[in-house]
């Protein structure tokens, strides 16, 4: 595959004979690597709607699904290293990837983290008329037998779905292979799941819950996040403050190549800057389900890969990976 | 016979299949009852045993096709291998009128109407496409399509 | 009830102000021609489009009207490649080939599409009518199917499917298997295991359907369209101005209705959509049929069922979306996508708060509905021509829209070159009378059969007991064993009568 890439990459700059790729930014592109209609793509169209003033042109968004999102990081260490107009959507399941290894040779090293769009924190859900009334109850019952409690969520073993549970188990000294977890397809069936009786307990996220919380059919129990969060939810309490160490931010941003220039990424970090003090951006953020978070440039970049550094040693203490 | 060269082969396949579904595929602890590797197995196991039927008792003799048509096809695969390969950097106009041509000579039709045909299916294709449908088509050498 | 009504008046107001109702006529006719696009059905039709119908402008209501009247379009346009080119324009339209493509061959390409229309007309409003009227209940119990229901229905739908079994047995179970073993490459949804990837990651996520569909049935149609031609029995077909009689529509009117009732049904399930759907109409009705003989050559009732069906699923994937707010098939999760794009947040909450939006998505379906209707007759005999384009610009058209289908939507020349490959397995498979449905299906269902026992297993600690644990389950097992005993038992008796009995022959 890389072969056909580099190949064709070869055909395209000898047929053109010139430098490939400009270095200014003419055509600002947002490759959301997933199929288009998930959160990927959402996370696009906040850079597309929210940066509209900042460039000429308007933004283009692309799809380049395959691997959850290692077919975009493969490509952008190949052939688009140093492209000035692109930028990837990606999400702290991406950085999951990058920690234990999904992304075979490429980490967090491997991309320039430009910007934040927004974050969202894991949620622990119940049906309304579960007997779990609060995080303790549920928490007792885990404490008894971690296998007692079936538990689901929209992602995979070793997902950040997956992850939600498992750091809830840790916070007690539990061990999270001893759960039991159902992996579902998407968020959406796994609430069907919750609602049907499959499953007791849902690891969600608080801002998908903002169509839910209005209809009494679901509680949640608490947010995995390290502080209360801005109405609709600030009756929620957190993780934290019922005594768990159980944190779960869910950030959605963007990253480029590791070869861009500065002055194009520069560019980029100034038109996301400009954005995020407006009005607009906070509206656009709130409306697409997520809380601010503005971070961007070298900060960003390294809170990123501190992130990462920690999913790598939860993973291990988790057993995902050595 | 025919039955058997390809069964043979998809025997190869299939064992191959189950050899790494006995052997490569591990979950990092056993977590789900069936865990990722036993559907694999089952399969493989199933798959097995259907192919040695069709070896022992295979119902189609040949596949019935002069030697001028399997070059005729092979023509075809390469052709359409050739496209899929100039797709991208070549841009969709170019490399439609070059396939298009190329197999509408094979298939019999004078130039003059195989040319207008391609080039009417390359530049009308590329802009109901493109401009009328919001489609995605690569423009290639041609950039100042874009 | 009277609150559904004064709903739907709201509703009819709002998609009936004539630049609305324009919007669906538009989008209806822009949806058929990107339907018609092997490969872009009616998923990639809206996700594509969002953007322009974003662009626009429009009020939301306006614009998720258009969305509603693009999805229609593309729905039926589907279909057209189906019947005319035996290529399947989307995963819900791979049944329709097996009996709309023979129709057009015999010369009935204009009765086959008309009667498509028909069809999916009948099951897209049977699926509108029972939504707006008994769309929370419906959704209640679509929630209460459990993982362990799902494994009792895959092993309906592939009972069901026994009826596909062609002149060798062992090659449909090895056909069905070949297609569970491609289902199989990619990551595990389960663990996050990577299975038969090596390495690619182009296949990590797995191999799209439209990938298997466009190679398996598309460019192995091209490769079989040459070997003909090479061999000198290909004939362009001559203008064909059939169309579909009310004698037609009187023989398969229950097989219509069969077909809606079950799309509708699997439709509402979350996680099984228009495929699932048409594949399980498509073999109940054979196995139904007292005399099944003319399936896979042209029969009406092989076309009406799936068409019929795969409509009918669409508008019961709407029911969970609209009022739960959960996404039930692929094309209602990109329309939540375009709601939350328009600030409006679905879910049970919307008829409250946005009745306009809810209501008038749910009027602008039956509007849709009839606007398919009334744009595609008079396109059919258009459509028709098609046909008689000579083979030597045909063939190589057909190759081009593949083409265009698979690399527009993810723009990965990676897929062309799967799509060839696939191509020339799906050939080999043809040529040695393998039949290809058996493989497509069990690419469907493969995925969903095995995530679902794991999921179930996990549920029950191991104990597989909860398999038979639901009514449901217990149910479709019966349904299972009905429809693999039935015909066995009818079959023998019918033998014994005289053997001189001509069997009835369809209309």
């Amino acid at each position: 595959m890389k072969l056909i890439h580099i190949a064709s990459a070869l055909a395209l700059s000898a047929v053109i004979g010139a430098p490939a790729f400009a270095q200014e930014i003419d055509r600002p592109e947002c490759v959301a690597p997933a199929k288009p209609g998930g959160g990927f793509d959402l996370t696009c169209r906040i850079a597309q709607q929210g940066l509209e003033k900042q460039f000429d042109g308007p933004m283009e968004v692309t799809f380049l699904p395959g691997g959850i999102g290692a077919v975009a990081i493969n490509l952008f260490n190949t052939t688009r290293t140093d492209d000035p107009n692109a930028i990837v959507a990606f999400s702290s399941g991406s950085l999951l990837n990058m920690a234990i290894g999904k992304y075979g040779q490429w980490g967090a090293d491997d991309v320039r983290f430009l910007a934040t769009a927004g974050t969202d924190y894991g949620a622990v859900i119940v049906r309304a008329d579960s007997p779990y009334q609060s995080l303790d109850d549920l928490m007792a019952d885990l404490e008894k037998d971690p296998g007692s409690v079936v538990m689901g969520a929209g992602g995979s073993v070793g997902s950040q779905d997956w992850m939600k549970a498992a750091i809830l188990l840790k916070s007690k000294e539990l061990d999270p292979r001893k759960m039991r977890y159902v992996a579902f397809d998407g968020g959406g069936d796994a609430i069907a799941g919750l609602l049907g009786g499959s499953i007791q307990v849902y690891f969600g996220d608080v801002g998908e819950m903002v169509s839910h919380l209005g209809t009494g059919e679901m509680r949640i129990l608490a947010a995995m996040s390290p502080e209360r969060l801005p109405a609709p939810f600030n009756d929620i309490a957190t993780a934290k403050e019922l005594g768990y160490d159980a944190e779960w931010p869910i950030v959605r941003g963007f990253y480029m190549g590791k070869d861009v220039p500065d002055a194009a990424y520069d560019k980029w970090v100034e038109a996301f800057n400009a954005a995020y003090g407006t009005e607009e951006w906070s509206k656009l953020v709130k409306d697409k389900g997520l809380l601010p978070l503005n971070l961007s440039g070298q900060e960003m970049d390294a809170d990123m890969k501190k992130r990462v550094e920690r999913m790598t040693g939860i993973a291990k203490e988790a057993g995902l990976i050595q | 016979m025919a039955d058997r060269i390809f069964a043979g082969v998809l025997l190869l396949v299939a064992i191959g299949y189950t050899i790494i579904a006995f052997t490569v595929i591990r979950a990092p602890f056993q977590y789900d009852p069936l865990g990722p590797e036993s559907w694999p197995r089952i399969l493989g196991l199933v798959a097995i045993p259907c192919i040695l039927f069709v070896l022992v008792r295979p119902d189609v003799e040949t596949f019935g096709m002069p030697l001028r048509t399997w070059g005729r096809l092979a023509a075809l695969v390469v052709m359409l291998s050739g496209y899929a390969y100039l797709f991208q950097p070549l841009g969709f106009i170019l490399a439609t009128i070059v396939f298009c041509m190329a197999l509408a000579l094979m298939l019999g039709s004078r130039i003059v109407p195989a040319l207008a045909f391609s080039v009417g299916i390359g530049l009308g294709g590329y802009f109901l496409c493109t401009k009328l449908l919001d489609l995605n088509l690569p423009a290639g050498i041609l950039t100042f399509l874009r | 009830m009277d609150a559904v009504f004064s709903g739907l008046a709201s509703g009819f107001a709002v998609a009936l102000d004539p630049f609305n109702l324009f919007l669906v006529l538009a989008g209806c006719f822009a949806g058929t021609l990107i339907g018609a696009l092997p490969g872009i059905g009616p998923i990639n039709g809206v996700a594509i489009l969002l953007p322009i119908a974003y662009g626009l402008g429009f009020k939301p209501e306006s614009a998720i009207i258009l969305l509603a009247g693009i999805y229609y379009g593309a729905e039926y346009g589907g279909r057209i490649s189906s019947i005319l080119l035996n290529v399947p324009g989307d995963a819900g339209a791979v049944m329709t080939t097996l009996d709309g493509n023979p129709m057009a061959r015999n010369g009935e390409a204009g009765k086959a599409l008309s009667l498509s229309a028909v069809a999916s007309f009948i099951g897209g409003t049977f699926a509108v009518i029972l939504m707006s009227f008994f769309g929370p209940a419906l959704a209640s119990y679509a929630i209460h199917f459990s993982p362990s229901d799902y494994v009792a229905l895959m092993v309906f739908a592939f009972a069901s499917l026994a009826s596909l079994v062609g002149s060798n047995p062992v090659k449909t179970l090895l056909g069905a298997v070949i297609g569970l073993m491609l289902a199989s490459i990619g990551i595990d949804a389960n663990t996050g295991v990577p299975r038969f990837t090596f390495g690619i990651p182009d296949i990590l996520a797995g191999i799209d359907f439209l990938v298997v569909v466009i190679g398996l049935f598309g460019m192995a149609e091209l490769i079989h369209l040459v070997e003909q031609q090479a061999a000198g029995t290909l004939k362009t077909l001559k203008i064909d101005k059939s169309f579909v009689t009310l004698k037609d529509l009187a023989f398969v009117k229950w097989t219509i209705l069969r077909g809606s009732v079950i799309g509708f049904f699997i439709g509402i399930l979350p996680g099984t959509g228009a495929s699932v759907a048409s594949a399980v109409a498509y073999g109940a009705e054979k196995r139904a049929a007292t005399d099944s003989s003319k399936f896979g050559e042209g029969d009406m009732r092989g076309l009406a069922a799936p068409e019929a069906a795969n409509n009918a699923s669409a508008g019961g994937a709407m029911v969970p979306m609209l009022t739960l707010g959960i996404p039930g098939s692929g094309t209602t999760a990109i329309l939540l996508g375009a709601l939350l794009l328009f600030n409006v947040t679905p879910g049970p909450l919307m008829f409250t708060q946005r009745p306009e939006i809810a209501w008038g998505l749910i009027a602008s379906m039956y509007i849709g509905n009839i606007a398919l209707l009334i744009i595609n007759l008079p396109l059919v005999g258009l459509f028709a021509r098609l046909l008689t384009i000579p083979q030597q610009f045909l063939t190589p058209l057909i190759a081009v829209l593949a083409f265009v289908g698979v690399y527009s939507v993810v723009s990965n020349p990676h897929d062309l070159y799967m799509i060839i490959a696939l191509g020339v397995f799906g050939w080999f498979l043809r040529k040695l009378q393998f039949s290809l449905a058996p493989v497509i299906l069990g690419f469907v269902l493969g995925g969903l059969f095995e995530d679902n026992l794991r999921r179930a297993l996990s549920i029950s600690a191991g104990d597989w007991t909860i398999l038979l644990s639901s009514w449901n389950s217990i149910a479709l097992y019966g349904l299972a064993l009905l429809v693999v005993v039935v015909p066995i038992v009818l079959g023998r008796r019918k033998r014994n009568r005289a053997e001189d009995e001509a069997p009835k022959a369809p209309a």
